[in-house]
């Protein structure tokens, strides 16, 4: 599974306008959902937020990748935003968080998926000078090719 | 007092997702309560076991064996209750 694959461009933040955890959270949603229109955006917040309420997917070194399952989807999309002076996101390291992917995976689709996507975009970012680049990337186009740079190294 | 301490041992991951964020969020604070150095291996690849990134990177599975491998003086304690973790299939989304 290539993450430029399931990553929706319309839903590619270069700079969220949020300061606030739920703010970045649905301004994220949002953005998916106009770009994907199976998506209830109010529905996926609700989704999103719920799921922050277990456990934060602020998962360390700035990065965080919340997730939900929803029903009438055809596949896992996924989406990007970045904050680029960090915000507080209940992170499990107790640091900002600078880098989000949002996933959004079928409701009835297996786990697996899931879980590889959750692995490839953890692979990618435990790398720090793809971090590095996100977190400079200029405009879209940066972003994008930054993804699509690790997405070709396996 | 200090002597060299290293216990390794396999697990099979249990949860119905596999290792996915949250429970591997919950290995990683269990992990770093030891003192220990707790390393977490897939086939050939070795990760951290404090690095929830690390250990999401693994895929691991429902029914994957993981090894873990902990160093110090309370690496048989970490490694019985890192692996019973494993083995008791933690929450699921």
């Amino acid at each position: 599974m290539k993450i430029m694959d399931i990553l929706v461009r319309d839903a590619v933040i270069l700079d969220v306008a949020s300061t606030t955890k739920n703010g970045v959270l649905e301004e994220m949603a949002r953005a998916l959902a106009s770009a994907v229109p199976s998506i209830e955006p109010d529905r996926l917040v609700e989704v999103l937020v719920e799921r922050e309420a277990l456990q934060s997917t602020g998962i360390g070194e700035g990065v965080a990748i919340p997730h939900g399952k929803l029903p009438g989807l055809d596949g896992l999309v996924a989406g990007f935003a970045r904050c680029r002076d960090g915000l507080d996101f209940d992170s499990i390291d107790g640091q900002p968080t600078e880098l989000f992917f949002l996933l959004v995976v079928p409701e009835h689709a297996g786990g697996r998926q899931h879980l590889k996507a959750l692995a490839r975009i953890s692979r990618f970012c435990r790398n720090a000078e793809f971090r590095k680049k996100l977190s400079e990337a200029v405009d879209l186009e940066g972003i994008l090719s930054a993804i699509a740079d690790e997405d070709g190294k396996f | 007092m200090s002597e060299e301490n290293i216990v390794e041992r396999s697990f099979t991951v249990r949860a119905e997702l596999g290792l996915h964020a949250r429970p591997a969020g919950q290995f990683v604070s269990l992990a770093s309560r030891f003192t220990s150095e707790v390393m977490v291996g897939r086939g050939e690849e070795w990760v951290s076991g404090c690095s929830i990134l690390s250990i999401l990177s693994l895929a691991a599975e429902h029914g994957s064996t993981l090894k873990i491998k902990a160093e110090g003086d309370d690496a048989e304690r970490a490694v019985s209750e890192l692996g019973s973790l494993l083995e008791a299939a933690p929450g699921d989304v």
